[in-house]
């Protein structure tokens, strides 16, 4: 009998053996969405969280966007010697399956903002609240108008008809949103970033959005919108009483990380992130040389002159295989560190003031005159203020545009705004002295389909509500 | 000291029993095989009480009551004999039986007679497992039992395989199996560790009967494994010997394009390559703007000629090899009365096809079995492998040995003038990369079971386990100084990772087995089981290294990533099983199992799964009197299964803690909650019939199967605009169905000559039933009910225009177009990665001491999209990197109708992903031939062995289909995670390999 006692007791014990407490189990590198947002500490680094969040996408100003623009454009030749990346975005052969992939990389990162937006209010409201509702809210507008640039027509050329990306402002998992008008759509943009404006810190550094950065941001979507007006006062709040662009000297230091100066807002990328994209997405250098993926058209390239310090800034004319080429070296690096590892600027108040002369060539030449002078003074060496009018006038400011943002990510942009076609030099080839293979399509019409690229063919595949634009 | 005991033990049984006995017989028992004395052999009186055992010299000493007639001597791994008494002495000679040792099959947490089985298990003895060279132990799985469907993830050595039982159980790639070793769940990973010659066997638990009691994880099929313990007899020693080479199965149906092909092709496109466009320079005597065409004929010639000559012409001699391969093996084993052990050590040395490339292992085993008691045993299983790999990059660029096989032009050298290696119009050189970017893993797996089992009152067993696998990974992948990769990148750096894994299950059972009136036998049996697994992994990255030669991280003088991070998993478990047959004609099962993961969310935490099963044995029924019947069984069955096979917290929606911006902490959101996920669950049915027929020469058997998955574990889509791609949860159902049959014919059966042939099929008919939300997209797959799970969706290609020469393409409304749409993409219904049948036809032929084998391997109906084929035929869009000759076939003239449209229309250079590289995966493949020779015992018992075997094995050695390539498609490549079959991505090549070796035992 004991012996059954035993046994049975030992069988129960056994078989007993655990607790429901052995199944809670939780990570040990995440928190629950729900504790994400209970204290100002887990605010800032919800809104680091949306730095982090262009910094990782490789879509955006950390990844292919400071080349798209131009590979889509005509400041670039395809170098056969390279690896031919971006080929399809060069030849304009994008479809459905194959688009940029901003779409799904730019609603990652508004969805951080969304998140701090609905979440700002659990907290009591105090400067430091105001400043990070700032900063998402304005980070959030120009991610959307980013996106709205690449996929939509701009404002100026749409109709009431034509729709543009959803401005979704819900961290609701559950929407299948269908597309929004342009123009609404900038309306929204804008509210957003004047809503920042006036709740954003004038002193984030310019690592973060910041107050001047905002209004240099407010001041590209009224140029986009074709509110001159509005264009030129914010250009005058991002740039202040004395815009420093900066002069010749400290010019080239913006590349290598050496200055802030002339940045309003550009995305870290610290050694130890170590994203060599930018520099990669133009260049690598091998034992035969400079390699570069795309040169610079032979056309463009004529049109840096030779005391215009963005000509040693951003190119460099040099042999690769024996076969000189004009290469693209403004995302080159910083000095003594990795190839390629550079910040992604954002925004500058070159472009700013751009921005300001253009709208001012409508309203007030002399003062876009001025603006054009400002400019060049400090990019030309022994520069002699001269004296424009007329489309001479506008056609030096756009000229301007086109030389300073070079590489940048506004060439296809712009052309798309003015509603321009696309002339690449359909002569010369990827070599300095235009020898090589000239593009194989050289002509974009203007207002061609293609100038809206494609949607995900996966978006539209899941949600019904979506539409593909026209002629994919 | 054992013996000692032993006998004392055996001595105060005598002493304990003699008083009522009044007759005393001794013996000796030997093996009928060898002559010699069998220790251990259970010796009792029929019809009376008293028993005993044999000592170490194979006597016995017995006392008999007067009335005892007969003694029975009985012994595990021979057949029972029955002997009158007739004087004092009685000496017995015991045959041993292959088959009764076989008998036992441990499924189900305990211990079942074959011939008991409800379930559908197959078994795939050692033979089948032991001395299969250069291959894994998943891949010589492929065939061997019906329903399986074994896939080689790639032919790199140490790869892992896809095996499939009864179809796709569950859609993620990942899904496999659960794999039970020794009572222990191991990974499949870890499973290409073990050495197959320690495994006893391996049963594969096809139906819900058989797999049910393992409950949540069972849902893809369970793999029992068993391995070695020793037989009774003299200690056996054994080595065995192999050697081997592999080698890269070759293409079929394509063939890349020699120099002079590539130049030519070229030329026709009016390409002009950067080595031609130096070797026209003025430099070289041309005029100034010299072209290709520009030049004389002779010219050119002169160039090509001197292209060919310094180019490396074919690739493989430099990026490829004949891999060797060497086992040594030694193993000892043994048994007597209370002790049985197995303990072997192993060194397998595997180089890969492609250079620079291994994989070794080493290991050990000790298995031991203790009769503490003649109530209670104890027993330990301890193995430990530690292998050592060396990989090459396995990406879609030039980083990848066997991708620039494909990429590199004919024309094109190995190395510069100046000794280093030519970077190529490819602008890498993965030949120096191999060497000076090495990625080394290191791996510790070791396993071990500890056990207890007690039996109490005749028929209750109580067992307790502690089963564990502790696996130790470190990887070092280093940037060497000086390398073409770190001058690209403007810095050295090497990345050291590394984890620690530990699982253990704690499984105590308690079951009780009872016969009643000599007919009707029952069992149950009820256990609890708890399980956990910890993983805790690191990574560590430095840069600026002084010197190549230095390779650990002290020595980089920027540290600049350390981070560790930690991850765990339990599982709780109840279960139950209850079975009965009458007089062994009738059979019934059931089972039911309750388990708790902390995967799920606590709504579903925990789910309960049962089945249950009916056999009918036909041939043991008094009616049944066909004589040339010699075996007749019916099976069927029904119950569930669950599937857990997901991320340790997808239940949470959290947000990431490890992100920061500017070297500053950050948070980003990771997942969004799902507090419905709940388990993936099975309902499978099950039929078989099995027969042996005229003395079993004919064997064989039949089934089907029907699998209803619900609630698919899948990520589900969300529309991008929210943030994210997908959540984990639940999708809808699917079902797999098939039959399947196997068929063993002997042709000739007599003493010097034994001939069979066997075949067997298996077929999968896949089909989503049910989709909770609509079309979910995959890529160029999708899930549409009432179609094969992973349907290719594609736009359809109509052929060249034979007026233009341009690519046209199929609207959805069947008209056709020239211009490409994605939107226009459609699904190709039949046509999906998923195999709809597979099987085997085999031979085996045995003449005195010689035997032969041979066993061919069949799959189809799956279509794979021929990346490889579009790459290297396309349209202009990559003349430069080689082609195909298949790409001479375009269009030239109006009227031409060929499969490639006019590359010299800058259009057409683009290949779009149609169907037109959408291939059938059908194959035929000689897997395996095996000629051996076995010394006989009279010659071997000179070098006093009792066998020596010499054999030489081909795998893989033919292949036909018509697939452009090779249709052995796995995974897409290594650093993919595509859909098993969906591409081929320049993986490792499948090898074809030949080996040697020698087996000898003392």
């Amino acid at each position: 009998m004991k012996k059954i006692l035993f046994t049975v007791g030992a069988a129960l014990v056994l078989l007993g053996a655990c607790k429901k407490s052995d199944l809670e189990l939780f990570p040990y590198n995440q928190v629950e969405t729900t504790q994400a947002f209970n204290s100002e500490g887990d605010v800032q680094l919800a809104v680091n969280g949306m730095y982090a969040g262009i910094r990782t996408s490789t879509s955006y100003y950390s990844g292919t966007w400071n080349i798209l623009a131009d590979v889509l454009a005509d400041n670039l030749v395809l170098n056969n010697s390279g690896r031919l990346s971006m080929k399809a975005f060069y030849e304009w052969r994008y479809t459905g399956e194959s688009t940029y992939n901003l779409f799904a990389h730019g609603y990652t990162i508004t969805r951080r903002a969304n998140a701090i937006i609905e979440n700002i209010s659990k907290l009591p409201k105090t400067a430091f609240t105001d400043n990070a509702t700032g900063e998402a809210l304005a980070l959030r507008a120009m991610t959307y108008f980013d996106m709205s640039r690449v996929y939509s027509k701009t404002y100026t050329n749409a109709s009431d008809a034509d729709l543009t990306i959803p401005y979704t402002t819900t961290t609701d998992p559950s929407i299948t949103p269908a597309k929004e008008p342009v123009k609404g759509f900038y309306d929204k943009v804008i509210a957003d970033l004047v809503q920042a404006e006036a709740l954003i810190n004038a002193t984030n550094g310019v690592g973060r959005l910041n107050k001047a950065a905002v209004a240099g941001l407010l001041s590209r979507v009224y140029f986009y919108k074709g509110d001159n007006a509005n264009t030129i006062t914010a250009a005058n709040r991002a740039l202040g009483t004395t815009p420093n662009l900066p002069n010749i000297a400290t010019f080239p230091a913006i590349w290598t990380d050496a200055t802030e100066a002339g940045v309003l807002f550009k995305v870290k990328n610290t050694s130890i992130d170590n994203l060599n994209a930018l520099g990669v997405n133009y260049f690598q250098t091998v034992a035969a040389g400079v390699k570069s993926e795309y040169t610079i058209d032979y056309s463009f390239f004529q049109l840096f002159a030779s005391n215009d310090v963005r000509k040693t800034a951003y190119t460099q004319t040099s042999a690769f295989n024996n076969v000189l080429q004009n290469h693209v070296i403004k995302y080159k690096g910083r000095v003594g560190q990795p190839a390629g590892v550079v910040d992604a600027k954002v925004i500058r108040t070159a472009e700013v003031l751009l921005n300001k002369a253009e709208a001012e060539y409508f309203t007030n030449p002399a003062a876009a005159l001025a603006d054009l002078i400002l400019l060049k003074s400090n990019r030309y060496t022994g520069y002699v203020p001269e004296v424009l009018a007329g489309p001479a006038l506008l056609a030096e400011i756009q000229l301007q545009r086109r030389l300073e943002l070079a590489f940048e990510g506004d060439r296809f942009f712009d052309i798309k705004r003015r509603n321009a076609a696309i002339n690449r030099d359909a002569v010369h080839g990827e070599n300095a002295d235009g020898t090589g293979k000239p593009p194989v399509f050289a002509t974009m019409e203007a207002g061609d389909k293609r100038f809206l690229l494609p949607y995900p063919q996966a978006e539209i595949n899941f949600n019904t509500n979506f539409t593909q634009n026209p002629g994919y | 000291m054992k013996k000692l005991l032993q006998s004392l033990f055996i001595l105060l049984f005598v002493a304990g029993t003699a008083m009522a006995q009044n007759r005393t017989i001794t013996g000796t028992v030997t093996g009928k095989d060898d002559g010699k004395p069998l220790p251990g052999v259970s010796v009792k009186i029929k019809g009376a009480k008293g028993a005993t055992q044999t000592g170490s010299n194979g006597s016995f000493t017995i006392a008999v009551p007067t009335s005892a007639a007969e003694l029975e001597f009985s012994y595990l791994g021979y057949v029972a004999l029955s002997k009158g008494i007739s004087g004092s002495v009685v000496n017995a000679t015991l045959e041993s039986d292959a088959k009764t040792l076989n008998d036992v099959v441990v499924v189900g947490y305990q211990a079942v007679r074959r011939r008991d089985l409800v379930g559908n298990v197959a078994t795939i003895g050692n033979k089948e497992v032991a001395n299969k060279p250069a291959m894994s132990l998943t891949q010589s799985l492929q065939g061997a039992a019906t329903g399986v469907q074994v896939t080689g993830a790639s032919g790199r050595p140490g790869s892992n395989a896809y095996i499939k039982i009864r179809g796709v159980g569950s859609i993620n790639a990942s899904s496999e199996p659960l794999i039970i070793m020794d009572g222990v769940q191991i990974s499949s990973a870890a499973y290409n560790s073990i050495n197959p010659n320690d495994i006893e066997e391996i049963n594969v638990l096809k139906d819900a009967a058989a797999s049910s009691i393992y409950g949540s994880r069972a849902a893809n099929g369970v793999i029992v494994i068993t391995t070695k313990l020793g037989k009774p007899g003299d200690p056996t020693i054994r080595y065995s010997y192999q050697y081997g080479k592999a080698e890269v199965q070759g293409l079929k149906n394509v063939q890349l394009m020699t120099s002079a092909e590539k130049l030519q092709y070229e030329y026709e496109l009016d390409y002009t390559n950067p080595l031609i466009t130096s070797a026209i320079s003025t430099a070289n005597g041309f005029p100034a703007n010299s072209t290709i065409t520009s030049i004389s004929a002779d010219q050119r010639q002169s160039v090509w000629n001197s292209l060919i000559a310094s180019g490396a012409g074919d690739w493989r001699k430099y990026l490829l090899r004949k891999g060797n391969n060497k086992t040594h093996e030694i193993s000892l084993s043994g048994a007597d009365d209370k002790f049985k052990y197995y303990f072997s050590l192993n060194k397998n040395d595997n180089e890969g096809t492609e250079i620079n490339s291994f994989f070794n292992k080493k290991g050990g085993r000790l298995n031991i079995e203790y009769q503490a008691k003649d109530w209670f045993k104890i027993g330990t299983n301890l193995g430990i492998t530690q292998t050592f790999e060396r990989q090459v990059r396995e990406t879609f660029n030039t980083q990848n040995l066997y991708a620039s096989l494909f990429l590199y032009n004919p024309y094109e050298a190995v190395k510069n003038t100046d000794g280093t290696y030519n970077t190529t119009m490819q602008g890498f050189s993965s030949i120096e990369g191999s060497l000076n970017n090495p990625v080394l893993y290191n791996r510790i797996n070791s396993y071990g079971t500890l056990f207890g089992e007690a039996k109490f009152f005749k028929h209750l067993t109580l067992r307790s386990q502690i089963g564990s696998t502790y696996n130790t990974m470190k990887y070092e992948s280093y940037l060497k100084p000086g390398s073409n990769l770190a001058t690209l990148l403007g810095y050295n750096q090497k990345n050291d990772q590394g984890n620690q894994d530990f699982f253990y299950t704690f499984t105590n059972t308690a079951s009780w087995n009872q016969t009643f009136a000599a007919k009707h036998n029952v069992n149950f049996l009820v256990g609890s089981e708890f399980s956990k697994d910890a993983l805790y992994s690191y990574s560590l990255t430095g840069r600026n290294f002084p010197t190549a030669s230095v390779e650990t991280l002290e020595n980089a003088s920027t540290p600049t990533t350390a981070s560790t991070s930690r991850s765990s998993y339990a599982l709780e478990s109840y279960f139950g099983s209850a079975n009965y047959n009458f007089d062994r004609k009738y059979y019934l099962t059931f089972s039911a199992r309750r388990d708790g993961s902390s995967r799920f969310g606590a709504n579903n935490r925990f789910a309960n799964f049962y089945a249950g099963g009916i056999s009918w044995n036909i041939k043991n029924e008094k009616f049944f009197k066909a004589d040339w019947v010699d075996a007749l069984a019916l099976k069927a069955s029904a119950g569930t299964t669950g599937n857990n096979n997901i991320g340790n917290y997808d239940a949470l929606g959290t947000y990431a803690l490890n992100v920061k911006y500017n070297d500053l902490p950050a948070a980003a959101p990771a997942r969004l909650p799902n507090p419905n996920l709940t388990w993936e669950t099975n309902m499978q049915y099950d039929g078989s019939l099995t027969f042996g027929l005229l003395n079993n020469r004919l064997s064989g058997d039949f089934g089907y199967y029907k699998k209803e998955t619900k609630d698919l574990l899948y990520a589900v889509n969300v529309s991008t605009t929210t943030g994210f791609a997908t959540y984990q949860g639940n999708i809808g159902s699917m079902t797999n169905s098939g039959f399947e049959g196997s068929l063993t014919g002997t042709v000739v059966r007599n003493k010097d000559v034994n001939w069979s042939i066997s075949g067997s099929f298996s077929t999968v008919d896949n089909k989503i039933t049910k989709l909770y939300s609509d079309n979910v997209p995959n890529g160029y797959g999708r899930f549409v009910v009432g179609e094969t799970l992973n349907t290719f969706f594609l736009v359809k290609w109509a052929g060249i225009n034979p007026d233009n020469g341009k690519n046209q393409f199929y609207n959805i409304d069947g008209t056709t177009t020239e211009e490409y749409s994605s939107g226009q993409a459609q699904l190709l219904k039949g046509k999906s990665p998923i195999a709809k049948y597979f099987g085997t036809f085999g031979t085996d032929l045995r003449y005195k001491d010689f035997d032969f084998s041979a066993r061919l391997y069949y799959t189809g109906g799956n279509y794979i999209l021929n990346v490889m084929d579009q790459v290297a035929a396309s349209d202009g869009e990559n003349v430069n990197s080689n082609q195909f000759t298949e790409a001479f076939n375009y269009w030239k003239k109006p009227g031409d109708n060929v499969h490639y449209a006019n590359p010299l229309d800058p259009t057409q250079n683009v290949t779009y992903d149609t169907d037109k590289y959408l291939e059938k995966g059908d194959y035929l493949s000689l897997r395996d031939v095996t000629v051996g020779y076995n010394l006989p015992v009279k010659y071997a018992k000179y070098i006093k062995s009792k066998g020596i075997r010499i054999f030489a094995q081909g795998t893989n050695l033919a292949m036909w289909t018509k697939f452009k390539g090779i249709p052995e498609v796995g995974e897409s490549n290594r650093e993919r995670t595509d859909f098993a079959g969906t591409f081929n991505l320049y993986g490792y090549p499948p090898l074809k390999a030949y080996t040697f070796g020698v087996d000898v035992r003392f």
